[in-house]
């Protein structure tokens, strides 16, 4: 058989029919085989050629057994699969505009979603990783005494000791005692710690903290032992085993290191570095239940029911705690008359993974979070990611005229409704999975950003397995979620009227569609209006009229260093030009720095009886106190050096006023309070009493969550803490710098810190304004989502009318005239949105601002505001492809067809 | 000449035999060997025995290998692992299906 035979065969069998892939070689093959074999045999080549396609049952044989092969292989699912893929990459190419809103609306949503729920599963994974989790309480009290009512985390220094021994649930107890920043030196100088607490010895058994080195069992046994992390054992001791060796604390206490223990992780409710033995401290010895200073933490036996202990407290107060107030107070003093004036000593309960998110009480060791921001962040997240899956569903379901045509061929072709269902899902999943991935890559790059402004340190966990397994299930369900609709939608259409020309063209179908643009647009102006709310009411708290004057105030800490010398360095610095004032003390009007209460009645009436207690804050100042503060007097006088008799005299705030209820003239009155007996405890006999000579006005010393309470002031007889300085300069950097000379010069090798009131002040708001920077971006980026909606929308609505454009235009309409056509079905969809914003912002504010007693107004023009500027951004969107679209030349849109 | 019904339910066990016996064979050399083997009775008709081979190709019983000869393509077949295995068991399901045949028809086979 010749070359040119082959040819011949080749060319005969592509006219008959045979072109598909892989099966025309292979029956070339066999032909020219049994040809050759019949050529052999004596047959000339063409008759052995036709005998040949004989055996095949000639062109419908050969086609029959082509079409089989075919067949045998479409059947398979993979290649439907492939099909569908094809298409739909063919389809997202073509209309790449789309495709690229759809992606970038999706890929943002998730990347918000994904952070917020890596935020959320790190807030709600506070404390879950001690062993004993589910079974360490914490003590909380609720005191309601003198007129004061405290919730807070203090508790007696024998109450951890009694519960352990006493009572049988309890298996360990574990104290703290806080006592602010220490100073910590191994030789010479020393470094500032924050993170350091008085514990108890059973501080390992309560928390499953892993010890690198040392004997968790006896570590903290011994008075003057610590326990540090291995981060501070690095700090002080790089390169070298830290355990038995020697720190000196606050430059007089030598402390031996007994324990070094595994730093603990971010994710708990306490960071402390140094443990202290709290056999060293003799207060927490003292058998005093009147007295509230300790955290008292609790271990659970197995099988303990916290319920049934907390049962118990009420007669623990019976027994222990009203002997003893009795005794101190006078036998005047009874349950029944104590529990008639409203008063009331209560101790519960607080299980351990409760306190990062539902605990916010006075003495939290660190700021705390809000479940309720929780669910709120988890709402805002969805509803992202529902402005995002709606631009596709209408997006999609827009386009329908399109692809009107293409779903009613493939029906006549034979398509069935699921068939083409699956198109459309297959398309919107691929889509999903291109923005799940983008998504990734934008939420790492936006996490050290997100790390910054909410003080987490999350990190996507990518050598986590589930992790790619949670992304193929949310783009699934993404894909489908987005996707249902229009498949749904666009498969319900007759080839008949499809093909006919009757499509539900662009716009007029669109209830849904309209329905959903104002779903996205409520939310985003809700966001905009609460941001703005936020916003509002931070800058009320910054500008109110506190009762002092924070600005321009430097506070230096730590001046016990100094000394006998702080006393000389206060006043040097006086002297100086740029210091207009200063005054020494550690109660200062921003929270945070000390705080004293103790109970006080007017001389004469009888302590016993509870409407006559006042409980209030003391506060030991100076004589320049209320001059540096910038504070008011509303009655009487200052302190002065001219009065020697000022050591005995106390200045009021209004609050304080108010809760004497003095009988008669306020200056010149006398209050009283129990003193010390020579052994430190109350005494009775021994009473302490001052003279009034000055009201000051009420100034805010907490958040402006809570009401003034009641504080009084009187001289220090040897002043000590912080010394805060009233400067006068422009330049607070030259000031920093004169009083950091002045203290390198008086208290060589000790670390210098200070801090501007203002700032604290403003920390003190650190919550609020960080929830009002992650709220400002999450509105723009929600209304940057839905815009992209709204451009893709208009432009495709444009694109529909092009032809009615074109024809107005030639009719006369002017470029304005068509614009406001073009724009005015979707304003009116924002106006919409914005009536249904408004009854659901205002909800929304009043419950955030009902926590604030003293919060700003928010007026109608706030909402005017919001939604005006929501209107002109979309209308700004909307008017671009609307002026486009209006400014074409006619004679292009209508000469083609 | 056997009946072209009869052959249906038996083509892919007579090729998986085929194929196990000779190694790697293509589509003509199988044709010409069943003629061979069963004396011109049994004749391989190209419309069944191709969509046969792509079938158990798909299934994953069959691989195939392909070699170029001038102008020509040679496309051979040969045994899977897994179509290896399955030999023996399809053979002896048909000799059972022959047994039963002969109860149903009152035949005695030799």
């Amino acid at each position: 058989m010749t070359e040119d035979h082959i040819s011949y065969i080749i060319k005969d069998l592509n006219y008959r029919g045979i072109v598909a892939e892989g099966i025309q070689e292979e029956l070339i093959d066999h032909i020219c085989s049994a040809v050759e074999t019949e050529m052999a045999n004596g047959s000339r080549f063409i008759d052995a050629y036709h005998h040949t396609l004989k055996s095949f049952g000639h062109t419908a044989g050969l086609r029959e057994t082509q079409k089989q092969i075919i067949q045998s292989e479409n059947n398979k699912p993979i290649n439907m699969f492939k099909n569908y893929f094809t298409i739909a990459i063919r389809n997202l190419r073509k209309h790449s505009f789309y495709s690229f809103i759809n992606v970038a609306g999706l890929s943002v949503g998730l990347a918000i979603c994904f952070i917020i729920i890596l935020f959320v599963k790190n807030e709600l994974s506070y404390d879950k990783h001690f062993v004993n989790a589910d079974r360490i309480y914490r003590v909380k009290s609720e005191i309601q005494f003198g007129g004061g009512h405290y919730n807070m985390l203090a508790s007696p220094p024998v109450m951890a000791g009694t519960l352990a021994s006493d009572y049988p649930e309890v298996e360990a107890a574990v104290r703290f005692r806080q006592r602010g920043s220490w100073l910590v030196k191994r030789t010479v100088d020393n470094i500032k710690e924050e993170h350091v607490i008085w514990a108890d010895k059973d501080f390992f058994k309560v928390f499953s903290i892993p010890v690198i080195a040392g004997n968790p069992e006896t570590a903290l046994m011994e008075p003057n032992s610590i326990a540090i992390s291995d981060r501070i054992a690095a700090k002080y001791f790089p390169n070298e085993n830290a355990l038995g060796q020697t720190l000196i604390l606050d430059n007089d206490m030598s402390v031996k290191i007994t324990a070094i223990y595994q730093t603990l992780p971010a994710n708990t409710h306490f960071h402390f570095d140094i443990l202290i033995a709290m056999e060293g401290l003799e207060e927490a010895k003292q058998n005093v239940w009147y007295s509230n200073n300790f955290h008292t933490y609790l271990l659970l036996r197995k099988g303990a029911d916290a319920k049934q202990l907390e049962a118990k407290f009420p007669e623990l107060v019976v027994k222990r705690v009203i002997p003893q107030v009795m005794e101190l107070l006078g036998p005047g003093f009874t349950l029944e008359k104590f529990k008639e004036s409203g008063n009331k000593i209560e101790y519960t309960l607080q299980p351990l993974a409760d306190i990062h998110l539902k605990s916010s009480l006075q003495g939290e060791f660190e700021p705390n979070f809000d479940m309720a921001y929780i669910y709120l962040f988890a709402a805002i997240a969805l509803f992202i990611l529902i402005i995002a899956c709606i631009n596709f569903m209408n997006l999609s379901t827009a386009r329908s005229a399109n692809r009107a045509k293409e779903v009613g061929i493939r029906k006549v072709m034979g398509s069935f409704r699921s068939h083409l269902m699956r198109q459309f899902l297959t398309e919107s999943i691929l889509l999903s999975f291109i923005s799940i991935l983008m998504a990734i890559i934008i939420a790492y790059l936006l996490l050290p950003l997100f790390n910054q402004l909410s003080g987490r340190m999350l990190f996507i966990p990518f050598q986590q397995p589930s992790l790619y397994g949670i992304i193929v299930v949310a783009a699934l369900t993404v894909g489908v979620l987005a996707g249902i609709y229009p498949s749904f939608f666009l498969s319900a259409f007759k080839p008949v009227s499809v093909l006919k020309g009757h499509v539900a063209l662009g716009m007029k179908s669109g209830f849904i569609r309209s329905a959903l643009v104002v779903f996205q647009f409520t939310i985003s102006i809700f966001l905009v209006i609460g941001t703005l709310a936020v916003y509002r009411q931070l800058n009320y708290i910054q500008n109110k009229k506190l009762g002092f004057n924070k600005e321009q105030v430097i506070v230096v800490d730590e001046t016990f260093v100094l000394g006998n010398n702080r006393i000389p360095f206060r006043d040097e610095l006086m002297r100086n030009g740029k210091i207009e004032n200063a005054t020494m003390t550690g109660f200062l009007p921003v929270s945070g720095t000390w705080r004293s209460d103790t109970p006080w009645w007017v001389e004469g009436r009888d302590p016993a009886v509870q409407e006559n207690l006042v409980s209030i804050q003391n506060w030991r100042v100076d004589h320049e106190y209320i001059k540096t503060m910038g504070m008011n007097i509303k009655e009487g006088r200052d302190f002065s050096r001219e009065f020697p008799s000022d050591s005995s005299a106390v200045i009021l705030n209004e609050a304080a006023l108010k809760g004497f209820n003095f009988p008669g003239e306020v200056i010149g009155s006398r209050i009283a309070t129990l003193g010390d007996s020579p052994s430190g405890a109350p005494d009775r006999e021994h009473l302490i009493t001052l003279t009034v000579v000055g009201v000051v006005e009420n100034f805010h010393f907490e958040s402006l969550k809570q009401n003034v309470m009641p504080v009084m002031m009187f001289l220090s007889k040897e002043p000590e803490g912080a010394i805060a300085f009233r400067f006068q300069s422009q330049n607070a950097q030259d000031v920093i710098q004169l009083i950091e000379n002045k203290w390198k010069e008086m208290a060589p090798g000790q670390p210098f810190s200070y801090y501007f009131l203002d700032q604290r002040f403003g920390s003190m708001y650190a919550a609020e304004a960080r929830l009002g920077k992650i709220f400002g971006i999450f509105s723009a980026i929600a209304i940057v989502i839905a815009c992209l909606g709204l451009f893709a929308l208009t432009s495709f609505t444009a694109e529909q009318r092009t032809k009615e454009i074109g024809i107005r235009k030639v009719l006369g309409a002017s470029v304005s005239s068509i614009v406001m056509l073009l724009s005015k079905e979707f304003g009116k969809l924002v106006l919409i949105a914005f009536i249904l914003a408004i009854p659901l912002s205002w909800f929304g504010i009043d419950w955030w601002l009902k926590d604030y007693t003293y919060k700003t107004e928010i007026g109608v023009g706030l909402y005017l505001f919001a939604g005006l500027a929501a209107f002109l951004i979309a209308w700004a969107t909307m008017s671009f492809q609307s002026f486009r679209a209006a400014s074409s030349d006619p004679v292009k849109s209508l000469k083609s067809e | 000449m056997h009946s072209p019904e009869l052959l249906k339910g038996t083509l892919q066990t007579i090729l998986l035999k085929v194929l196990k016996d000779h190694g790697r064979m293509y589509g003509y050399e199988i044709t010409q060997r069943v003629k061979e083997l069963s004396h011109g009775h049994l004749l391989l008709t190209e419309g069944a025995l191709y969509p046969a081979l792509h079938k158990l190709e798909a299934d994953g019983l069959l691989q195939t290998e392909t070699v170029m000869t001038g102008k020509r393509v040679r496309k051979y077949y040969s045994l899977t692992n897994e179509g290896k295995s399955l030999v023996k068991e399809r053979v002896s399901e048909f000799i059972e299906f022959i047994r039963t045949m002969g109860k149903v028809l009152q035949v005695q086979l030799n």
